[in-house]
């Protein structure tokens, strides 16, 4: 999702230390037990032509199997001890007084902790927070501190058997005594964590070079001074302050428009939220003094961070440390367990177990308590538009966004959020700032949407406002100012591709839930008195990738045919691993026999990496990636996001160029056979001819082979019949050459290649397969996209529109949802089902948003440990008009086009569209987050 | 909330289990989690709301009853016969697993994303359908029955709709389940 930290100084750290870092999953085996355990006979998971009649991971999750990390106890890990001790944490519940210390005569003699461990504990053995700037400078409050933030924890209580930790967990929850505080001071302030603006003029039309843009100049980066962002001085100087006197040309331009101008000025704000994953934080972590192996078994997103950050923890403490060995379970999080701190306080536990292994798992309170939220932004907008033409000329915004008291993602998700105001418009000229800063709040960080559920909502609904006093339709506004292919972003970057956004207007518009509109809005409130009728639009085009999106994947096929397939993708929900599965039987005409998802030892792949993608400069970019196995980046944390589109490109490409190096070859070679070059001498039998599809492998009228034969084929020539592929994005595909045995130079959009030989290979391409049993072959030449594109802030979009029916009850204040309907573009669909299933998740997910779902930030917020989903309420089946929504999705442009990533941006335009029909339904506008009863009351008191 | 314990016996998927020492306090998923590593059910909110948590309690007469995990004691269940997510499926003479129909709608549906919240659907969906036999309902009313029956249960990833769809469409093609 977001920029990664840097790792840099630990890597050095851990290579000196001599740490191994293990990283496995406990997940595949519950799903290859999928395969071989059907419910009924036969590997009926696919249909013949190779759909899939349900979810890979299905049968392990409808069965109430071992599948979540939280699933997991020691006594169920291999070569851990049986015997589990449990941990919980005491948090602080104010940020404005010293803490004093802890009380436990609550919990009698009985209930007594086997041992607690308090800040002074971690000094006195030399552990300390890795990466302060992003986890915060302690884990636990030291005594005569004041808390960072409300709910940090203050101690770590450990039980050695689950009766007296469950008891004693019950006994002090809620009970003020246990945590003491001193005298009332002020806060504990951090710094702030970091300004970014992005300014753009363009060069007179869309096609023109721009004046000024972040991705031609640069990100103008601001620094604090007390609550304040403050900015370069505008000049003539650098390109930072170029850029800030292009802002204040923009600053003149709208104070000097006239009355053929609107100028909307509007504030906005979007609140705070649990991402409410089902599955709460949670870890064991069995830590073995002899051997000085660490098990970690977590809830992660982010698992190779975890391992490494672990790694950095334990072996600069008085703990030795020689091996990290982690677990990790699938596992749901929405983006908040992707590098975050839980999994290092289950590491803490695990070091103070006393030889056992420690569980430490939050409950509801708990999570709500600590869990990463979702960012509040406050958002000052200003849009000027042409009222003769109704074309925009400008839009800014300026927004603050709260990140808590630890730094996170906060920085990134705030100019995420700049980034993506724009929606779907063109803007010729634009001025949007984030900054982000440390409070006592819980802190927030990756959650989906990233920023931009929020800065999107608010132009929407702000297009929408301008729309009615201008006098225009809101889709024809829309379509007045929409955002075409060719066109450049609001940091001057051309986006990837075909943007059909126009498509999805008109198709809007014809609807009859819109061209129905006014009709039905009369209809309906004589039928139904006291009750008000609207209809809303909203439509976004989200991002999707990080901007640093690396992968593996593995493909190889036996002399028997049967493929098998491994990959780093790991599940989150999504369905990533059925997805993957397909598209390697798109385009080998056969699903993999074999598959392993979440797959951490790559033995044929020695790449090496300085894993700070984001802020290697050019020239030192350019001198690492002389060395063959150098990659800016292993791989990229887990996203629903990220999986179909850049984890899936590891698994085409390594499809493809198996197809290219023995697939097809050994299909010309079979077709060749007999007197004369057999039945394809008398045909042009070209490349581009090849079909594979059912299992058979097809090419401009040649006699259909079964896979297994082609690849028996394939082996006696002793092509290569396995391929390791690792692929990295910035923005961008990475190509590279590589001079393939008897194929001379190929390049390839990949930046590290290695193959394994078929079983009748050359004792010379036999001796080559040196590495973990394969031939990698080093690079001849790479061209990683340039460092600049970073600035680019984004090029992929997938876009989706919600049309929402709304009735507003004038008595109460309540929204009912009455229907809603959406239309969505991403590419080509792999598993159409999983598409739906997103869609649908996503707009509940967003209807909680627009409606319900609320936390305060500070004192009365989730940090005073009361928060549970009783006061803090989820869109349930009855809100989300579920029998009555409808989704249509766009037909790829062909068959060719790439699947787009669409996890959140299924989530957004049904927020902009429930505000939007509000308004339409009564006449009121709101600009602040969620719309409950009771605002919708007082307006219209 | 003490840790003085009394025997607990009761029936778990068809299995007696006890008696066992176990504390008067515990809450039942607790004891299906730590005691019988059966961890299916799962801990959502531990206060009755989200029905992640719940099994089937098999009350008089057959009737199906749905029970909430997460807030009734485990010496609730003493002397009652329990159903966790676990004990849905059946393995056939083959040893291959064949799920229950409410189950297998699920999974042919695409219901679930994470699947967290699965164990606590596949319970209440089977209790509806077990409702529907001793009390058909109209077709009219059906989708308002599914919807009420399982509005209780909280889905995060989905948005509900194949879940409910599935469970709709499993009553329709059940002879018996609905009536007009």
């Amino acid at each position: 999702m977001g920029a990664g930290i840097s790792r840099r100084g630990f890597l050095r750290a851990g290579a000196a230390a001599g740490v191994a870092l293990n990283v496995s999953f406990l997940a595949p085996p519950a799903g290859a037990r999928l395969i071989e355990t059907p419910p009924r006979p036969g590997p009926d998971w696919l249909t013949p032509a190779g759909r899939p009649r349900y979810r890979l991971d299905a049968i392990a999750k409808v069965t109430g199997a071992k599948t979540f990390a939280r699933d997991y106890r020691a006594a169920d890990l291999p070569g851990w001890p049986r015997e589990q001790s449990h941990a919980f944490l005491l948090h602080a519940t104010k940020a404005d007084r010293s803490f004093e210390g802890i009380d436990l005569t609550v919990l009698g003699e009985a209930l007594k902790p086997d041992r607690m461990v308090l800040h002074e504990d971690l000094v006195a053995d030399g552990i300390t927070v890795p990466h302060p700037d992003f986890f915060g400078d302690v884990f636990l409050v030291p005594k005569g501190e004041t808390p960072r933030l409300l709910g940090q924890p203050v101690a770590l209580l450990i039980y050695r058997d689950f009766a007296r930790y469950d008891a004693a967990k019950r006994k002090v929850r809620f009970d003020d005594s246990v945590v003491r505080y001193g005298a009332a001071t002020p806060y504990n302030q951090p710094p702030h964590y970091g300004a970014s603006r992005y300014v753009r003029i363009d060069g007179g039309s869309p096609e023109a070079e721009d004046r000024y843009s972040p991705f031609k100049d640069s990100v103008i980066f601001g620094k604090f001074s007390g609550d304040k962002a403050v900015w370069p001085s505008p000049g003539e100087g650098d390109a930072m302050a170029r850029g800030m006197a292009a802002a204040a040309q923009i600053e003149q331009d709208i104070a000097a428009a006239g009355s053929d101008a609107l100028v909307l000025k509007r504030s906005y704000f979007s609140q705070s939220i649990d991402a409410s994953a089902m599955e709460a934080d949670n870890g064991n972590v069995w830590y073995d003094a002899a051997t000085g192996v660490l098990h970690v078994m977590a809830a992660s997103q982010s698992p190779y961070e975890v391992a490494e950050v672990s790694a950095e923890l334990v072996s600069t403490s008085k703990f030795l440390l020689k091996e990290v060995d982690l677990k990790v379970g699938y596992t749901v999080g929405y983006g908040t367990k992707d590098h975050y701190i839980f999994p290092l306080f289950c590491v803490l536990a695990g070091l103070y177990g006393e030889g056992r292994p420690v569980r430490l798992a939050n409950d509801r309170f708990e999570q709500f308590q600590t869990g990463l939220k979702r960012h509040a932004f406050w958002m000052d907008n200003t849009l000027v538009v042409d009222r003769s033409t109704g074309k925009f000329r400008i839009m800014t915004g300026h927004f603050r966004t709260d990140g808590g008291g630890r730094a996170n993602y906060s920085f990134s998700v705030a100019f995420v959020g700049a980034t993506a105001a724009q929606s779907i418009y063109y803007l010729p000229q634009s001025d949007f700032s984030a900054a982000a800063f440390a409070s006592r709040a819980v802190e927030a960080g990756s959650t989906r949407g990233y920023g931009t559920l929020q800065s999107m909502s608010a132009t929407e609904m702000m297009v929408d406002e301008a729309a009615e006093l201008l006098g225009i339709d809101p889709i024809e506004l829309r379509l007045r100012n929409v955002f075409r292919s060719g066109m450049k972003n609001t940091q001057g970057a051309i986006p990837a591709g075909a943007l059909r956004n126009e498509e999805i207007l008109l198709k809007a518009r014809a609807h009859p839930l819109w061209s129905a509109r006014a009709q039905k809005k009369k209809t309906f409130e004589a039928a139904n008195p006291g009750k008000k009728y609207g209809v809303g639009y909203g439509h976004v085009q989200k991002d999707y990738g990080t901007g640093a999106e690396a992968a593996l994947a593995s493909l190889e096929f036996d002399p028997r045919g049967r493929i098998s397939f491994r990959h780093v993708a790991h599940e989150m929900g999504p369905g990533v691993t059925t997805s993957q599965a397909i598209m390697v039987g798109e385009i080998l005409g056969r699903v993999p026999d074999e598959t392993e998802y979440g797959v951490v030892r790559w033995p044929q792949m020695p790449l090496e990496t300085t894993d700070e993608p984001y802020t290697l400069s050019q020239d030192e970019e350019d001198r690492r990636k002389q060395n063959p196995r150098w990659t800016p980046r292993i791989t990229s944390p887990m996203s629903a996001t990220n999986s179909v589109y850049y984890l899936g490109h590891a698994t085409r490409e390594a499809a493809r160029i198996l197809v290219d190096l023995a697939l097809w070859p050994a299909a010309r070679s079979l077709w060749s056979r007999g007197t004369g070059g057999g039945a394809l001498a008398p045909y042009d039998v070209r490349r581009e001819d090849l079909r594979l599809g059912g299992g058979m492998i097809n090419a401009g009228g040649m006699p259909s082979l079964a896979f297994e034969a082609v690849a028996a084929e394939a082996h006696r020539l002793g092509l290569p019949t396995g391929v390791t592929v690792h692929t990295f994005n910035r923005w961008q595909w990475t190509e590279a050459e590589f001079d393939v045995p008897e194929r001379g130079r190929l390049r390839l959009s990949i930046d590290a290649l290695a193959l394994r030989y078929g079983e009748g290979a050359s004792e010379e391409h036999k001796r080559s397969m040196t590495t973990g049993g394969w031939h990698f072959i080093e690079r001849a030449a790479v061209s990683y996209p340039p460092a600049q594109r970073n600035n680019a802030g984004v090029t992929y979009y997938a876009p989706m529109a919600t049309l929402a029916e709304v009735s507003v009850d004038i008595g109460s204040g309540t929204v009912t949802l009455l229907s809603h309907h959406s239309i969505l573009e991403c590419g080509r669909q792999v598993v159409p089902e999983l598409v739906s299933g997103q869609i649908q998740g996503g707009i509940a997910m967003g209807i909680g948003h627009a409606l319900k779902e609320y936390l305060p930030l500070y004192e009365d917020g989730p940090g005073d440990g009361t928060w549970n989903w009783n006061r803090y309420e989820l869109p349930r089946a009855k809100d989300v008009a579920l029998w009555s929504q409808t989704a249509e999705v766009l037909p790829p442009l062909s068959d060719s086009d790439p699947p787009k990533g669409i996890a959140e941006v299924v989530m957004i335009a049904v927020v902009p569209a429930i505000a939007n029909a509000v308004t339409h339904a009564i006449g009121k506008r709101f600009h602040d987050l969620p719309i409950t009863p009771e605002k919708i009351r007082e307006a219209l008191s | 909330m003490t840790t003085e314990t009394k025997p607990l016996a009761l029936t778990v998927n068809g299995r007696p289990v006890g008696p066992v020492d176990v504390p008067e306090g515990l809450m039942m998923q607790d004891f299906l989690h730590e005691y019988l590593n059966l961890t299916g059910s799962r801990m959502g909110c531990g206060q009755g709301i989200c029905h992640a948590c719940t099994v089937i309690v098999e009350g008089e007469g057959g009737a199906l009853r749905e029970m909430r995990t997460c807030i009734t004691g485990a010496h609730w269940f003493a002397g009652r016969t329990v159903v966790t997510v676990e004990g849905h499926a059946r393995h056939d003479a083959k040893g291959e697993i064949v799920l229950s129909p409410v189950q297998q709608a699920f999974i042919e549906h695409f219901a679930f994303q994470c699947g967290y919240c699965t164990p606590g659907f596949v319970t209440g969906a089977t209790v509806l359908i077990d409702r529907l036999k001793r009390k058909p309902v109209a077709r009219a009313e059906l989708e308002q029955v599914v919807t009420e029956a399982l509005d209780k249960h909280i889905c995060r990833c989905t948005g509900y709709v194949r879940y409910h769809t599935a469970v709709r469409d499993l009553i329709l093609a059940t002879p018996g389940l609905v009536s007009g």
